[in-house]
């Protein structure tokens, strides 16, 4: 290939060319005189074609000369680009393993998995009909129409020139790294690789942002779990995934308290709920809405059976002091405390603390039973009471989202999304990603996030259209 | 959630029994005698309480008591049926000791373990108690530190879950705490445990008019919940005085106050009733009292941690149970100015209606408004009023 010929003064010309090709896509030419792009010249005179994978946005989309040269994959000499790099599913090491495919290989993911929460096709295809609105001559007839039209394909365009700089710069590490291997230069290999792993760092980064982008992700969340049918089994199942869920809260450095909890009459829990306090609780949890099935032979069958049991898990957020939050009137509340039945007073002793709040027009209740003081109970309650309210506020104003704002008990029992498999083999598996994994108890243990990034990145695909746009 | 009845004896005494005196009681155990004379006179019972090898540091700060009376004879044999002095006679609350006994992660594992395998199945709310044992016992800074440092030795707490699970006293006086309204109020043996029901005393007086800057009388006021509360709530003229005739009551309301700096706006008065409010007759704004109201009869059948744990003083009404509220009645107009509220709380729906039949006719001319107010549970519990 043409680097092997380069030489270590070569270098600076290979990058500044490498620079070139991309033209700054906010050039004023290409916003307000988009006709004008195609004076900029053909750019397609380089010799990549030969991976035919590369050519997918440029064969739909370049034919449009406007957005043609910001939507062009930057490319190595010897015909590697972000995407192919993330195609060739090169394995991904710890970051601390100085494997510059690794480095490469990551980046490139998180560049995917942006352009997906970006809705890259979506963007691209937009761009083109912005340009071609900008061309009409007459335009400016309607200054406010110009003015609207203008600011967004800025901001598109923006935002794909962020990208597509992101792009530019792995390339130019990969070819750097390349060169210096070349030319057995050891400092200028060791300083591309940290490079690399540098953008590593910041691309998971930014990858993050990405995935947790939703209107409600930052906030902290309840998280509730309610055993299925089946018993001390299923409850004992139930109590298990609450402290799956705990230990990945805690292990994650949210705050967790239990705000209720229905212990069952043998084992387990029949129902619970915990408060999960910290950024992005919900923005994770959420990908643990719907029920958790087990498979195991259960401790509490004699005759040592293999049980299936079920429990479902519900994750609401706690919004901040929004708008979207519902006003709750007093009047509408009906605040009940435990009651011995006898005839109290001074008569009794209890310290059953226990408060439940119904709120009379929705029906909506919430108890807590955690703290020693009622007091406390009551405003637990009442904050989970908010949170309830609030989500079926956002369920109102939005049918989307209609996975994250489902409650409990609206939750179906044939909505599985991940079984656990204890007996007679060992695996867990998200029916919804199909990511499994061999060892169920790092799982039941918390090790979840991998289940969960998975599944949010997968839940990207859907919402993108570039799968579609772009025909595979 | 459960909300059907929790470790209560199956019998309700007050329900079963008509509370106006009749021929016809039938008693499984006679009521010893030593409760006949305590009916007859509010009288101290600080006497009693076990010897209290190291006084605490609150306790050698305060003044003397201002009566000694606590040698009466009278003083009946109190708890009931609890021989053995408990071994916790460290009179201060376990929450205020000071976490000082190392106990290393192995060891509070193995009590905790051994605790939980004493709890039966019936029980399920002990386990709730072992948890809020353990906290309260345990110093708050970090709670994963090994070893964890203690307010008791693990081989007193030990004893005191045995005592809590097997001889069913109170949770609160193990912990030596009861959380009311919003307040953490110290108890210990001998004091009344502050119940629920009772905080609603607090918004009636909230809803006096002018209330924040009169003077209220707390009369019988046990741990001094009450008189804490209301005092909270107090203007800068406002004050309480919280009178009791036991000892232990005094001394418990006195490190309430304290710990809530209440101590310019709560005096204590040591002595029964209204005896210690002379000076104040005819110059307060309220009274509040939550008496003694358990008719002796029933006595016998109370839960265990009320009928074997809690002060016979704080509980016995008497006869129908009525002989202390009668007696706050009798007084209630000539220490109360005119327009002065009142609220008592009382055994129940039969006690309220029959004590606002008879303030609203037999002393029709001193006092209005005279009603029953319904607690949390549907009873009518308190009895208010206004002097006229």
């Amino acid at each position: 290939m043409a680097s092997r010929l380069l030489t270590r003064s070569a270098a600076a010309r290979l990058l500044s060319h490498l620079r070139r090709r991309t033209p700054d896509p906010t050039h004023p030419l290409l916003i307000y005189g988009a006709a004008l792009a195609s004076l900029l010249g053909p750019i397609g005179d380089l010799p990549a074609a030969a991976d035919s994978a590369l050519l997918r946005y440029p064969a739909r989309w370049f034919s449009s000369s406007s957005t043609a040269a910001v939507t062009k994959a930057p490319m190595t000499a010897d015909g590697l680009t972000v995407d192919s790099i993330a195609g060739k599913g090169w394995t991904i090491l710890p970051e601390a393993e100085s494997d510059w495919r690794s480095h490469a290989a990551a980046v490139a993911q998180s560049i995917k998995l942006i352009k997906k929460r970006l809705k890259w096709g979506w963007i691209l295809e937009r761009t083109k009909q912005l340009a071609v609105v900008l061309e009409r001559p007459d335009l400016w007839d309607d200054p406010v129409f110009a003015g609207r039209v203008s600011r967004e394909h800025g901001e598109l365009m923006g935002k794909i020139k962020s990208v597509n700089q992101f792009e530019q710069e792995l390339i130019e590490h990969i070819e750097m790294l390349r060169l210096a291997r070349e030319e057995n230069d050891n400092e200028l290999e060791t300083e591309s690789m940290s490079a690399l792993a540098d953008m590593r760092r910041s691309a998971k980064e930014k990858e993050l942002n990405a995935i947790l982008s939703g209107e409600n992700d930052s906030c902290s969340c309840f998280i509730e779990v309610q055993a299925g049918a089946g018993g001390t089994e299923s409850m004992d199942w139930a109590a298990m995934v609450m402290n799956m869920y705990r230990s990945w809260a805690q292990r994650r450095g949210y705050t967790v308290t239990v705000v209720e909890e229905m212990p069952g009459e043998i084992a387990g829990i029949k129902r619970a709920t915990i408060k999960v306090d910290g950024e992005y609780a919900f923005g994770y949890a959420k990908a643990e809405v719907g029920v958790h099935r087990l498979v195991r032979i259960s401790p509490f069958d004699s005759g040592k059976r293999r049980h299936t049991s079920f429990a479902a898990v519900a994750v609401i957020p706690i919004l901040g002091a929004a708008s979207s939050r519902y006003q709750i009137k007093d009047s509408d509340l009906r605040i009940e405390r435990f009651r011995s039945g006898g005839p109290g007073g001074q008569h009794a002793n209890t310290t059953e603390s226990a408060i439940r709040i119904v709120h009379v027009p929705t029906g909506i209740t919430a108890t807590c039973q955690n703290e020693r003081s009622q007091h406390m109970n009551k405003a637990s309650a009442m904050a989970v009471l908010q949170s309830r309210l609030d989500q079926l506020e956002i369920a109102r104003q939005a049918q989307m989202n209609a996975e994250h704002t489902q409650s409990l008990n609206e939750i179906s029992w044939g909505n599985q999304i991940r079984s656990y498999v204890l007996h007679p083999y060992r695996m867990v598996k998200d029916l919804r990603t199909n990511y499994e994994v061999s060892d169920p108890d790092s799982v039941l243990e918390g090790d979840l996030d991998e289940f969960i990034l998975n599944y949010l990145s997968s839940s990207l695909d859907e919402a993108d259209g570039t799968t579609l746009l772009d025909g595979d | 959630m459960a909300w059907s009845s929790v470790g209560l004896d199956p019998a309700s005494p007050s329900t079963s029994v008509p509370f106006l005196p009749r021929r016809t009681r039938h008693f499984p155990v006679k009521p010893p005698p030593a409760m006949a004379m305590l009916s007859l006179s509010s009288r101290p019972l600080a006497s009693l309480r076990p010897n209290r090898p190291n006084p605490p540091l609150h306790r050698l700060l305060r003044p003397k008591p201002l009566a000694s009376t606590s040698a009466s004879a009278l003083t009946p044999p109190t708890p009931l049926s609890d021989p053995t002095p408990p071994p916790d006679a460290d009179p201060t609350p376990l929450f205020l000791r000071p976490a000082t006994h190392p106990a290393p992660a192995a060891a509070l594992a193995a009590f905790r373990r051994r605790a939980a395998a004493l709890v039966p199945p019936s029980a399920p709310h002990l386990h709730r108690h072992l948890r809020w044992l353990l906290a309260a016992a345990a110093a708050a800074a970090d709670p994963s530190s090994d070893p964890a440092l203690l307010r008791a030795p693990l081989g007193d707490l030990e004893a005191m879950w045995a005592r809590h699970v097997r001889d069913r006293r109170p949770f609160q006086y193990v912990v030596g705490n009861e959380h009311w309204r919003d307040l953490v109020v110290a108890v210990r043996d001998g004091v009344l445990i502050p119940r629920p029901e009772t905080e609603a005393v607090v918004d009636m007086v909230r809803n006096v008019e002018g209330f924040a800057d009169g003077w209220w009388a707390d009369l019988g006021t046990g741990s001094g919940a009450i008189a804490v509360a209301v005092a909270r709530e107090l203007g800068p003229e406002g004050k309480v005085f919280a009178v009791d005739v036991s000892e232990v009551a005094i001394e418990v309301a006195r490190l309430n106050v304290q710990r809530y700096g209440m101590q310019d706006k709560v005096e204590i008065r040591h002595g029964s009733w209204f005896e210690p409010l002379e000076d104040v007759k005819g110059k307060l704004m309220g009274v509040i009292s939550n008496p003694p109201y358990i008719p002796t009869d029933d006595l016998p059948r109370l839960q265990p941690e009320v009928g074997w744990h809690e002060p016979k003083l704080a509980l016995d009404g008497g006869k129908d149970g009525l002989e202390h509220l009668l007696h706050l009645c009798e007084g209630l107009s000539s220490v109360l100015k005119p327009g002065g509220f009142f609220v008592f709380e009382t055994n129940g729906n039969k006690q309220s209606e029959f004590l606002v039949d008879l303030i609203s006719t037999k002393w029709s001319s001193s006092f209005h408004n005279v009603e029953a107010v319904l607690d949390f549970a549907e009873i009518k519990r308190f009895v208010t009023g206004y002097r006229r």
